[in-house]
C-alpha cells in the first residue's frame, strides 16, 4: 500500500483531525512499514490498516477538536460583545435536519413575502386607484418621508399651478395602516357640494360642467349615494356620473385616505419647497448615471424632470457631459414625470430648429419650442428607453420626441399616466381633477393618456438598454 | 454540555493511559507499548490511535508534551499522562480488579495467577 493510498485512506477522518494529526498518522504508518517486514508482517500491517479505519474514523468523527484559545470568553481585548465558539462538535443528523427544514421554510415565506404586491402596484393594476389618488397618495410619502420617493414631490405630477406639496404631519402614517372611516351623510353632502361647486367654477365647457351638476344633484335627491359609506367607492361613482354626463375621461373626482394637504392655491407651500430642494440636492436630482458606453454613446438615466430652479444646473452639466458623444441614450425607464418647463429644457438642445412642442397642460396645448443654437446633441441620434413605470413628464418627452421623428423609443409601452387637469381640494380626503383647458392634440388622435407610448422597438424594460446599444451601434437611430 | 465520552473507558484508550504510566511516548511509542503490553494482541492502527488520543487530550486525562527527539529530526509529538487521567486508569484498574475477584469468586477463572 503506497503513502497516496493511505492519504486517501486519512480523508475519511474529519478535517480538523487531518490537520492535526495527518503528519503524525503518516510518519507512524512509516515507522510500522520500517519494522514490520516479511510478507506476514506486511499483510497483518494493511489488515490492521483496513480494519483501523473502520473503528477509528467514527470515533475521530465523535472528537470535538476545540481550541483551546477559544474557550476562553473574557479575553476580549476590544471591549466589544462577540460570538465565541466554546466547543466545535460535529453537527448532529437531527441539526442538519432541522437546518433543511428552516432553510426551506425560510425560503417559501421570503417567496411568499415577494409575491404579494405593493399595496400601490396593487391598486393600479386593479384600476381603482386614480392617477390623482396616486398622486395625492405619492406627495404624502414623499413628504412626509423625503427620502423615499423623490418624483412625487413635484407639484406638476398633478399640475404645475395648482397642486402643492405640503402635508401635516400625520400624513407620515403609510395609507394601509389607517382604517377606513366611513362617510357620514353630511360630509357625503358636502363632498357632492364641493364637486359641483368646483365643476361650475373650472371646467372648460360650462354648458356640461351645469348639465354634470344638476344630474349630481338629481342622483342626490334621489338617494343615490346613500348607500355609499367609503370614501374610494363614492369617488369612483361621483367620477362614473360625471364623466356620463360630459364623456370627459379627464374628469377625476379622488379619495385619499390620507388628507389632502392644504395650501393657499397657486403658490406652494414654501416649507414644502425647502424640503423639496433638499431631497433633490441630496439625491443628485435624480440623476441616476451620466456616462459614455463604449461607442462613444452617450447615457443619462434620470428619474424625474425636478424643477429647474433647483436642478437646471445639475441637468445642463450632465447633458454637457455626453454632448460630444455619437449618439444619445435617455434612460426614462424609471421616470415618473416632473415639471413641464424642464421637460422642454431638455428637449431643446435635441433640435436645430423651432418645433411645434405639445404639452395637454397648457393652454394652448402646443407650443413652439425654440432650438438652442450652438448645441452639440442637435443632429446626433436620440434613442429613448421606456418601461410601463415611465409616466407623466416624462411621457411628454417621449411623446413629442417620437412624434416629432426625433427619438427611437426602445423598452415598453410606457405607463400611460393621465392629464389629469388641474386638481382641486374638496376637503381633507375628497379632491378632483379637472380639465380647464380642452385639449387639442397637434399629432390628431389620442395622445399617451391612459393608453401609454407604443414604443419604436419593443423589448422588456430590462433588455431595452442592451438592444439601444445595438441600435446605436448599427448607427440607424433618428436624427 | 458534552457527554463524557470515557464512562466507560474503551479498552484502547485504557491501554493509552497504561501505556503512559511509566514515561512520555509518541505515538508510535503508545503503539508499541500497548502491542506489548497486551502481547500483542492490541496493535493500534493511526486512526484509533489518534482519535483516541484526541479523545484524552479533550478530556484532559492526557497533555502533549513538546519535545525533541534525540534520534529523529522531525517535531514529534509526545504525550503524558495527567493525574486526572492517572486517576481514571486507576479507577478502571480497580473496577477491573473487582470483577476479577468476582470472576474467582464464581470460579470462571482458576489458579492464583491474576
Amino acid at each position: 500500500m503506497s503513502e497516496r493510498v493511505f492519504a486517501l485512506f486519512v480523508r475519511l477522518y474529519p478535517a480538523a483531525f487531518r490537520r492535526k494529526y495527518q503528519q503524525e498518522a503518516l510518519q507512524l504508518y512509516r515507522d510500522r512499514l520500517r519494522d514490520e517486514r516479511g510478507i506476514a508482517r506486511r499483510v497483518r500491517l494493511y489488515r490492521d490498516l483496513v480494519l483501523d479505519v473502520v473503528r477509528g474514523a467514527p470515533q475521530a468523527w465523535r472528537n470535538s477538536y476545540s481550541e483551546k484559545s477559544a474557550a476562553t470568553v473574557a479575553g476580549d481585548l476590544t471591549g466589544l460583545p462577540g460570538f465565541h465558539l466554546l466547543d466545535r462538535e460535529p453537527l448532529g443528523a437531527r441539526s442538519v435536519v432541522a437546518g433543511c427544514l428552516f432553510s426551506v421554510s425560510a425560503l417559501v415565506g421570503f417567496g411568499l413575502v415577494m409575491r404579494l404586491p405593493a399595496p400601490v402596484c396593487a391598486a393600479r393594476a386593479s384600476g381603482t386607484m386614480s392617477p390623482i389618488e396616486a398622486v395625492v397618495e405619492r406627495l404624502n410619502r414623499a413628504v412626509s418621508a423625503p427620502k423615499s420617493d423623490v418624483p412625487s414631490a413635484e407639484r406638476t405630477a398633478v399640475d404645475g399651478e395648482k397642486t402643492q406639496a405640503q402635508a401635516p404631519a400625520n400624513a407620515a402614517d403609510h395609507a394601509e395602516r389607517i382604517p377606513e372611516r366611513l362617510l357620514s351623510a353630511t360630509e357625503k353632502n358636502q363632498v357632492i357640494q364641493g364637486v359641483a361647486e368646483n365643476l361650475t367654477a373650472h371646467y372648460f365647457d360650462r354648458q356640461k360642467a351645469e348639465a354634470a351638476v344638476s344630474r349630481l344633484r338629481e342622483l342626490e335627491k334621489q338617494g343615490a349615494y346613500a348607500g355609499i359609506a367609503d370614501g374610494r367607492m363614492l369617488a369612483e361613482q361621483l367620477s362614473a356620473d360625471v364623466r356620463s354626463v360630459t364623456g370627459d375621461p379627464h374628469l377625476n373626482v379622488a379619495y385619499s385616505r390620507n388628507p389632502i394637504p392644504n395650501a393657499a392655491p397657486g403658490r406652494p407651500a414654501p416649507s414644502a419647497l425647502i424640503q423639496y430642494r433638499t431631497v433633490m440636492l441630496e439625491q443628485n436630482c435624480s440623476l441616476e448615471k451620466v456616462e459614455i458606453l463604449p461607442r462613444n454613446i452617450g447615457y443619462l438615466k434620470f428619474n424625474s424632470f425636478p424643477d429647474a430652479g433647483v436642478c437646471g444646473a445639475n441637468l445642463r452639466k450632465a447633458l454637457a457631459q455626453i454632448d460630444g458623444a455619437s449618439a444619445v441614450i435617455f434612460d426614462l425607464r424609471d421616470n415618473t414625470g416632473g415639471f413641464p418647463e424642464t421637460v422642454e429644457e431638455v428637449a431643446a438642445p435635441l433640435f436645430d430648429r423651432a418645433v411645434q412642442w405639445y404639452n395637454p397642460r397648457a393652454n394652448p396645448s402646443s407650443t413652439m419650442l425654440s432650438a438652442v443654437s450652438g448645441s452639440k446633441l442637435a443632429n446626433k441620434p436620440v434613442y429613448i428607453l421606456t418601461s410601463s413605470r415611465t409616466l407623466s413628464g416624462a411621457e411628454q418627452f417621449t411623446y413629442n420626441l417620437k412624434m416629432l421623428k426625433r427619438a427611437t423609443v426602445i423598452g415598453e409601452t410606457t405607463g400611460g399616466g393621465g392629464h389629469v387637469g388641474a386638481f382641486h381640494r374638496v376637503d381633507e380626503h375628497f379632491g378632483i381633477g379637472v380639465p380647464e383647458t380642452k385639449i387639442t392634440n397637434p399629432y390628431g388622435g389620442p395622445d399617451w393618456d391612459v393608453v401609454g407610448i407604443e414604443p419604436d422597438v419593443k423589448v422588456k424594460a430590462a433588455d431595452a438598454l442592451d438592444a439601444a446599444e445595438k441600435i446605436a451601434g448599427s448607427g440607424t437611430g433618428r436624427k | 454540555m458534552p457527554k463524557r465520552k470515557f464512562d466507560p473507558l474503551p479498552s484502547a484508550a485504557f491501554q493509552i493511559l497504561l501505556s503512559l504510566a511509566d514515561e512520555d511516548l509518541h505515538g508510535y511509542g503508545i503503539m508499541r507499548q500497548v502491542e506489548q503490553q497486551t502481547n500483542g494482541r492490541m496493535r493500534l492502527g493511526p486512526g484509533t490511535l489518534y482519535s483516541s488520543i484526541q479523545g484524552l487530550l479533550e478530556e484532559g486525562l492526557i497533555e502533549e508534551v513538546d519535545r525533541k527527539t534525540e534520534t529523529d529530526a522531525e517535531r514529534r509529538r509526545y504525550y503524558r499522562l495527567s493525574s486526572s487521567g492517572r486517576k481514571l486508569a486507576r479507577t478502571e484498574a480497580e473496577r477491573l480488579a473487582d470483577l476479577l475477584r468476582v470472576a474467582r469468586a464464581k470460579k470462571i477463572l482458576r489458579g492464583g495467577y491474576v
